[in-house]
């Protein structure tokens, strides 16, 4: 297993971004999957920094790495519940919701994901991706 | 991680060429710069994607916004993108249904701005 603690903070989400490339070619994940892969991991880390950044908290953010038999997980794990952004799916012009698009190009982009509360009181993302 | 941003004008639009990663650290810097050019009175923008490596939900939402911005004057926005990972992305969120999307900026200025 790798894992990254990253501060809370949206430049570090690049770094994250950095790590899962390299370490899908590790597993000579396609370049197609590795930036599918990427893009989910980093809507789950642009999630958990703003999650963060509204509860006003200095917490790191962890995000690991695994390899569990054919899969790649990756969890990114924050404290607190989701962005209040999930309010509203949609605004008043229609137009769906930061939140709403990043969950859609998560479900989209790996194999299977969980949303789920963790016993302390934060929220642990969890995403699959077949090798 | 830097976001390359540069303006130009050309028949009646405002071009922003972008450059680099648009994610939750850089896409604030875009973010700005639509409003900046809205708030000096272009009002019909083309946002050339062509040179934009990653784009997120951060930045979906950048577009979004300037989208309500510039139709709030009668104005439009267009993209200009051919990549197809950066395609995908619009694909994914239903955004290819709200945004017209060129293969060049001279195709997507070509297009009479919105009066």
């Amino acid at each position: 297993m790798v894992r990254l603690r990253i501060p809370a903070r949206s430049a570090y989400v690049a770094v994250v971004r950095l790590a899962v490339g390299s370490l899908a070619r590790v597993e000579e994940m396609d370049e197609e999957r590795v930036d599918q892969l990427k893009i989910a991991v980093s809507e789950a880390c642009a999630n958990a920094v703003l999650a963060h950044e509204e509860l006003g908290s200095s917490e790191p953010v962890t995000v690991s790495f695994d390899r569990e038999d054919d899969r790649l997980v990756v969890e990114v794990a924050h404290q607190g519940s989701q962005s209040d952004e999930s309010g509203s799916q949609v605004d008043s012009q229609g137009f769906p919701s930061r939140l709403v698009m990043s969950f859609a190009l998560i479900e989209s982009l790996v194999d299977s994901w969980q949303y789920a509360p963790t016993p302390d009181g934060g929220m642990v993302a969890r995403l699959e991706l077949r090798l | 991680m830097e976001l390359g941003l540069d303006v130009r004008k050309s028949n009646a639009h405002a071009i922003v060429d972008v450059k680099g990663e648009v994610d939750v650290y850089t896409a604030p810097k875009l973010r700005e710069k639509l409003i900046e050019l809205v708030s000096e009175g272009s009002y019909n923008v083309v946002v050339n994607l062509e040179g934009v490596d990653f784009l997120d939900s951060t930045g979906l939402g950048v577009l979004v916004g300037a989208l309500k911005r510039v139709k709030a004057h009668d104005g439009s926005l267009a993209l200009v993108c051919t990549q197809d990972k950066i395609l995908k992305i619009f694909k994914i969120t239903g955004l290819t249904k709200v945004f017209p999307i060129h293969s060049s900026v001279e195709e997507a200025t070509d297009s009479p701005p919105a009066e």
